[in-house]
Formats: C-alpha cells, structure tokens, sequence
C-alpha cells in the first residue's frame, strides 16, 4: 500500500522540529484564549472547546466548529463517553486511532507520539489540536491577524518501476495540477490552494527524473505548492493522472522507456529520500522515521530451488540483502503453509508449479509492494524446519506427517540472522487470498457448515421440476439504470428459460410470472425471499434457479457471477458458469456466500447475477433481447448437463 | 560484539509478535472480482491499566469494525460500503460481536455485488480479533433480516465459514 510509504509531513515528538512549527503556528491565538475563529475552505469556522494544556491546545470533540470541520473535510468521528478509543475516519480513508490516556496515535498502520495523550472530562474527550488537524491533511496558519486552516499538500510518493517513475501527490483539499513552466530539462507543477511543509529538494535519479523539489508559493489564503521535476537527459513527462480529487499521479519515463504510462497501483514504491539541506523540520531523524522499509529497499529474493534431500525435500529461497519473515501453517486437513519475505522484492516472474511429494505445489510472488510470499501446498501434516542464513532461507519438508506442529514463526536474513521459537499458540487467519477462491473442483476451502436448511439426503418429489425465480418484482424494482429495471429482466429472461426447459420436456414452477411481489406488496425482504424459497421446498423442485442482475455503486465491476451457499449447490453452480462463461461478459466465477434464498432452499439451488446493469457494456447486453436468450439457452443447457451428470437416484434422469 | 547484541534484540522483537504488544490486526477488504480478500495490516494495543479484559475486547472489536467499514485508502480497489456508512456501536457477548451500522448502508447499488464483498470483509476483520467468532450486524440498533431489497442474509451472526 502506498500509503505506508508515503514521505508525510512530520509532527509530534518523534519529530520535534516539525512539533515546534507547528506549536508556533498555533500558539498566536488559541492558547490565550479557550475559542478560535479560523476560515477553512473561504468558511469561517469558531472553535469553541478549546483547551490550554502546557503549551499546546486540546479540543474537545464535542467542539461544534470542529463537527463542522470534520464534516467540511469529509471526515467521521467514532466515539462514546467511557470508551477507549477516538477514531476519525478521514476521506482518504485512513483511519486516525487516538487512545484516552496514551500519547501514542495510530495513522492508518503508522504509530506515532502526540505531544500530550487525549484525555476524558466529563462526558467529553479531548485530543492534541495539532496532531488532529494534521491527521485531516491541515495545517493552522496566520494571515495578519486571521487564523487560516490551510490544506497541505501533505505527502508525495516515489514509485519507481526500472524506465519509469510516477510521482503520487494527496492533498488535503481537491488537487488540480497544472503545468507551470516546461523545458527538456525541467517540469514544473502547480498545485492551486494547497500549503506544503514538504519544501526542499530530493535526489530521485530513475526513470528518467534527477531530483523533485517542493516548493511553497501564494499566500496563506490561496496558497499554492509547486513541485519542479528535474529531468534527467531523455526524461519525460506524461500528463497528471487524477485518480480522484485529492490524489494525482505524475508519471516520468527515462531515456528509451517509451511513452511515460500510467504506473499502476500494485507497483513497488520507493520511499522517498531524505530532503537535501533545509528546511528545519526535516531532521535526519525525521527523514529516517518517514521511511519505513528504506534498509531493506535493495533486498531481493533471487531466486527458489527445490530439491530432494534424504528424508523429504528442501525448499531453498535465496535472498540478497536483509529482510525479516515470517511463517504460518493451516491445521490439518488444510495443510498449506507460506512464509513472507517481508522488505524484498521478487526478482523474475512469479512462480506456480506442481511439485511431488511430500509437496503437491509451490507458489511464489509478489504479495504486496515489499513482500514476497512462498506459498507450499503439502501432501499431509508433514514435519518443516524453516533455517534463514546469510544470504538464503531454507525451509525442509519431512516425508513424515508428524503431530502438533507449531503453526508460526519468525526471523530475519542477512547480514543480522535471527530465528525466533515458532509459536504453536498464535492463531492466524489464513492468507487472504488463499480462502476465498476454491483451488480445485472439489472446493476443499469452502466450509460448509449447518447453517442451510438444506438436508444431505434431499430426494426431490418432483424430480422433474425446476423452479425458477425471477428477482425482485411488483413493489420491489430491484437496481434500476437509466429507466431499465432489474424486475423486468430478470422476469424476461426467467420466461425465455422457462419456454426452453418446457420445450424439453420439464416442468417449470416459477416465483413469478407477473411484476409482482412473490409475497405481498410492500413486505419485508425476509418474508418476501422465504416466499420464493418456499415455493421450490412445498413444490419439492429437482432444482432452484434465482435470476438476477447485478449493480454496484460505479461503473467499473462487470460480469456474471454465480452465487451459491449450501455443499449441495457447488456443482450445480460450477456447472452453471461452465455454460454462462460464453456469455460474452467477464466469469467472474462462482462465489460462496450468505444469501438468502440458496440457503433456505433445500434443493441445490443457485443465484446468477447475470451481468451489471451499473457497467456500460454490461448494460448493452442486459438490454438486448438476443443476449438475454442466449443466457436463457446457457442456463437451460446447464441444467440439463447437471441432471444428467447427477441423477436422482432411483427416478430416471432427463 | 555488536552483531550479537543488535541479533538479541531482534530475536526478542520477533518472539514476542503477536504475544502482546506488538500485534497486528489485519483488515481484510473484497478485491472488484468480488471475491478475493486483499488485506492491510494495523497495530493493536495491548491492554491499558485500568482495562479490564472485556473492555479491551469491547474497544478492539470497535477499533476492528471502523477499520474495516473504512476499507482500504481510495487508490486501492475495494467493495466499499456506500458512502457515509458509520460504526454506530458495537457489543461483545461470548465469541459474537454485535456491529450496529448506520443507515447509509442501506444505501445499496442493488446487486449482490456490493452487499457479499463489503461484509465479507467486515467479517473476516472483527473475526481476526482474538476471542470474536461471529459478527451480527444491526442498522440502527436494528436486527435485519436482510438489506431492503438486498439478498444476504444478516438476521443470524455471519461467519467466515459463510464465505
């Protein structure tokens, strides 16, 4: 995540010179007095829980002006009386974590010292000012005799991906970049109506940038940053890049790196360096906190070997430079493990491949920016020892399954090797992407628990039913875009389905066949989607199809999912998107989840959001009667390949 | 001399991860396929004097549940909630947490898209809380049975066995 490695402007204790600037700032007219009158954004704002607390200011958070301040910035403050933790949910969204009666605060993953810690009088809570309205990406001002809150431009990455470098900017207001001044040796940017304690100039010297300097123009009330890019001989700029209002991406390229594209977000960051000369707020000690992961920029895993040894195999990860790790193995019957090389970068492409046994497979990637996961699948509760070296970490895998095993461990690679006690106790959740998506047919990582009303020996009555439900309807529209409702769709397409599955000789039962309520105008959901599931488990139906469209709340998503909850729909849904997969659209596969109506039928049941209505070409297709018979023909093929391939027993298949 | 003192020292960072002071809590969020979890990682506090125990689990879980509610920074791709979604509250009875959520989540786009992405990752986060199994979601200190107009359902405490 960018964010961990984003150059912030400092503050607090940790960093004292910034502390002092900032406490400077604030001293002409808050301390005297217990109100501030400050304009934000050309409104004045009155603070009027203002504290004295040495020589810094506490606001209470009941403070109206800091409501409306917090409200202006698009920020959410959680927290109720007796209560330990103050949180603000700031816009970007980072959450700001402050504790009653500790000076630590937490921004997003970043710990750090506030002058004073907050306190609980009364029913109110009050935090260090400063640290506050740092947190919100402002800085407090004076403009003669007004007080100003003046949005910062609060921190700038550095990615750097070999020929190129894209330049990450956030502000604490909307950011416009525009070019100021332009030559084949120097861009320069103006950032209208942002403030920056930033100033000074960095050696960058990649893709194709020598040095950025930062730079504060304008005045208190419009203030302006500009930020000049030295190009190295061959360097180029692309356009800025908005990724929204408040974050813009100014992508270089070097000599023969081609046209400077846009960097992605997965790429890997490169902290920023330490400013050069002044300004006073940028102590060596600043600079170095501001870095997390600088010592282990250049680390790399080179490369991993597996090789038979005399009693299993040896997984060896070479690694150039220090880094730390970390392991976990899942209990059995889940027998993966994986060890993050934390600090490293993956030198190559990532690895999949099959391995023999005691493996079965062996991955290894770029887990996020600065950590390399190796990620083992075993044949059993194989015995591992995990030894890091100088330049290397060896993990050894026993042919011999072998009983409680300890489930993590840690240490470090390089030059400082340390390897700690595994701990058998710590508990931790499965890597995230490994749980979400089945590896195989078989579904081994969905856990199907008693939670569907669904019995293990289901025999239809009607083996020769299939219910269909066509979502929504009558009272409830479902998603509608420009004028195009999901209850009509949904209930064309159910009728085309069920025309096909008649003319094959089935029988058809559906929720609806009108735009009406299954239930009753106006019900709740709950009574509304038991109705439809009933229909399916009075009629005791060989199968239930829910018929959907899919909407999220920006264009981007799009495709056709199926949903399912129960063990009894896997097959029935993998089936389903085996057929659906030629839609036209994306697969987005089949997913595992808590939905209503194919957990209280108790037939194999499945839920296809058949594409979005939210996504323009989606759209297209939802529109268009010829696709929606194609998706019908889909699901009536996949239905008469499951009845096949799965049989009711003793009743013959159709 | 000064290899051995800076290996102990890590030696003894690294054993005692996880163990109290020190640990991370990951906050999980639904990847735009709609399914895959990307996670970030944040610090938890151990215990403060004073704290009993289950006002440490309390303030945790609350700590959890708006981390996750705020997902990830905006340039990550995330299911996020519908804009304005707040933690209202939260409670702690066994190994079930109690999430109470505005209004604004009801704010839904209209597909199960939106609905199965942000509370997977609501879930999976409170349930990374060591002592939390089960998350019951409220709106407005409301037991739903589902969204209005939604598809998952939210009348029983969610696992991440749902998932």
């Amino acid at each position: 995540m960018n964010w961990t490695n984003r150059f912030n402007a400092p503050i607090g204790s940790k960093f004292p010179a910034a502390a002092f600037l900032l406490a400077a700032a604030l001293a002409i007219p808050a301390v005297a007095n217990t109100s501030l009158t400050a304009i934000y954004q050309q409104q004045s704002i009155r603070f009027t829980h203002l504290e004295s607390y040495g020589n810094d200011t506490a606001i209470g958070v009941d403070d109206p002006g800091f409501a409306t301040l917090l409200r202006e910035s698009g920020a959410v403050l959680t927290w109720k009386p007796g209560e330990r933790y103050v949180l603000i949910t700031t816009d970007v969204p980072v959450v700001v974590s402050f504790s009653i009666g500790d000076r630590r605060y937490d921004v997003g993953p970043i710990s750090l010292q506030a002058s004073f810690a907050p306190y609980q009088r009364g029913d109110e809570a009050y935090l260090p000012f400063n640290e506050v309205l740092h947190a919100l990406d402002l800085a407090l001002r004076q403009d003669g005799a007004v007080a100003v809150l003046q949005p910062q431009l609060a921190s700038l990455d550095v990615r750097n991906e070999g020929d190129r470098v894209a330049l990450l900017a956030h502000g604490g207001a909307p950011i416009r970049p525009r070019i100021v001044q332009q030559s084949g040796t120097a861009v320069t940017y103006e950032f209208d109506g942002v403030g920056t304690t930033l100033a000074g100039t960095r050696p960058i010297g990649a893709g194709g940038v020598r040095s950025v300097t930062i730079a504060q123009s304008g005045t208190v009330r419009d203030p302006k940053a500009l930020v000049t890019v030295q190009l190295m001989p061959g360097g180029a700029p692309a356009a800025p890049q908005q990724t929204d209002d408040r974050d813009v991406l100014l992508g270089f390229s070097g000599a023969g790196g081609g046209p400077a594209a846009p960097v992605v977000a997965e790429q890997s960051p490169t902290p920023m360096p330490p400013p050069q000369g002044p300004p006073a707020a940028s102590t060596p000690q600043a600079a170095a906190a501001a870095q997390p992961g600088n010592s282990n920029a250049a680390t790399t895993v080179t490369g991993v070997t597996v090789q038979r040894v005399a009693a299993g195999v040896s997984v060896t990860i070479a690694i150039a430079g220090n880094a730390t790790f970390e392991w976990h193995r899942l209990r059995e019957p889940d027998n993966r493990f994986w060890v993050d090389i934390q600090g490293a970068q993956l030198q190559g492409p990532p690895i999949e491949q099959n391995e023999p046994s005691p493996l079965l497979s062996m991955r290894v990637r770029q887990d996020d920016p600065t950590t390399v996961r190796v990620a083992l699948s075993l044949s059993g509760p194989k015995s591992i020892e995990v030894s890091p070296s100088n330049n290397a970490l060896d993990v050894e895998v026993g042919d011999n399954d072998v009983a409680d095993v300890p489930r993590s461990g840690s240490g470090s690679v390089g030059s400082v090797v340390a390897v700690s006690e595994p701990n058998a106790a710590f508990v931790t959740p499965a890597p995230s992407d490994e749980y979400a998506e089945p590896q195989n047919p078989q579904d081994t990582t969905w856990k199907f628990g008693p939670r569907g009303e669904s019995a293990p020996q289901y025999v239809p009555t009607n083996p020769r039913l299939i219910v269909i439900d066509p979502g929504h309807g009558g009272s409830d529209r479902g998603t509608i875009h420009g004028g195009v409702e999901e209850a009509v769709l949904t209930l064309d397409m159910a009728r085309r389905l069920r025309d096909i599955l008649v003319s094959r000789g089935w029988q058809v039962k559906m929720t609806r066949d009108a735009d009406v309520d299954v239930y009753a105008p106006n019900a709740d959901a709950h009574q509304e989607l038991q109705a439809r599931a009933d229909v399916a488990n009075n009629a005791g139906a060989r199968l239930f199809l829910s018929i959907h469209v899919n909407a999220y709340i920006n264009a981007g998503p799009y495709g056709t999912t199926c949903y399912i909850s129960k063990a009894e729909d896997v097959a029935f849904g993998r089936i389903l998107e085996t057929h659906l997969a030629a839609d036209g659209t994306k697969d987005d596969g089949v997913i595992k989840s808590h939905l209503y109506v194919t957990l209280h039928t108790r037939m194999p049941a499945a839920l296809v959001e058949t594409a979005f209505l939210s996504n323009p070409s989606d759209y297209a297709l939802l529109t268009s009667p010829a696709w929606r018979q194609k998706v019908a023909q889909e699901m009536a093929d996949a239905i008469g390949e499951y009845t096949q391939e799965y049989p009711v027993p003793n009743q013959p298949a159709q | 001399m000064l290899l051995v003192i800076v290996a102990a020292g890590t030696w003894y960072y690294l054993s005692h991860r996880g163990a109290g002071t020190g640990a991370t809590l990951l906050v999980y969020f639904t990847k735009l396929d709609g399914k895959t979890l990307g996670d970030l990682s944040v610090s938890l506090r151990p215990p403060q004097a004073g704290e009993s125990a289950a006002e440490h689990l309390h303030n945790t879980v609350l700590y959890a549940a708006v981390q996750a509610v705020a997902g990830p920074p905006d340039d990550v791709q995330a299911v996020r909630f519908p804009p304005g979604t707040r933690v209202l509250g939260v409670s702690v009875d066994g190994s079930t947490a109690t999430v109470d959520l505005s209004k604004e989540v009801e704010r839904q786009a209209g597909g199960s898209f939106g609905e199965n992405g942000e509370f997977k990752g609501l879930v999976y986060t409170v349930t990374g809380v060591p002592g939390i199994s089960a998350v019951q979601v409220t709106i407005e200190g409301e037991k739903l049975q589902t969204l209005p107009g939604g598809h998952l359902e939210l009348d029983q405490p969610l696992q991440r066995s749902d998932w």
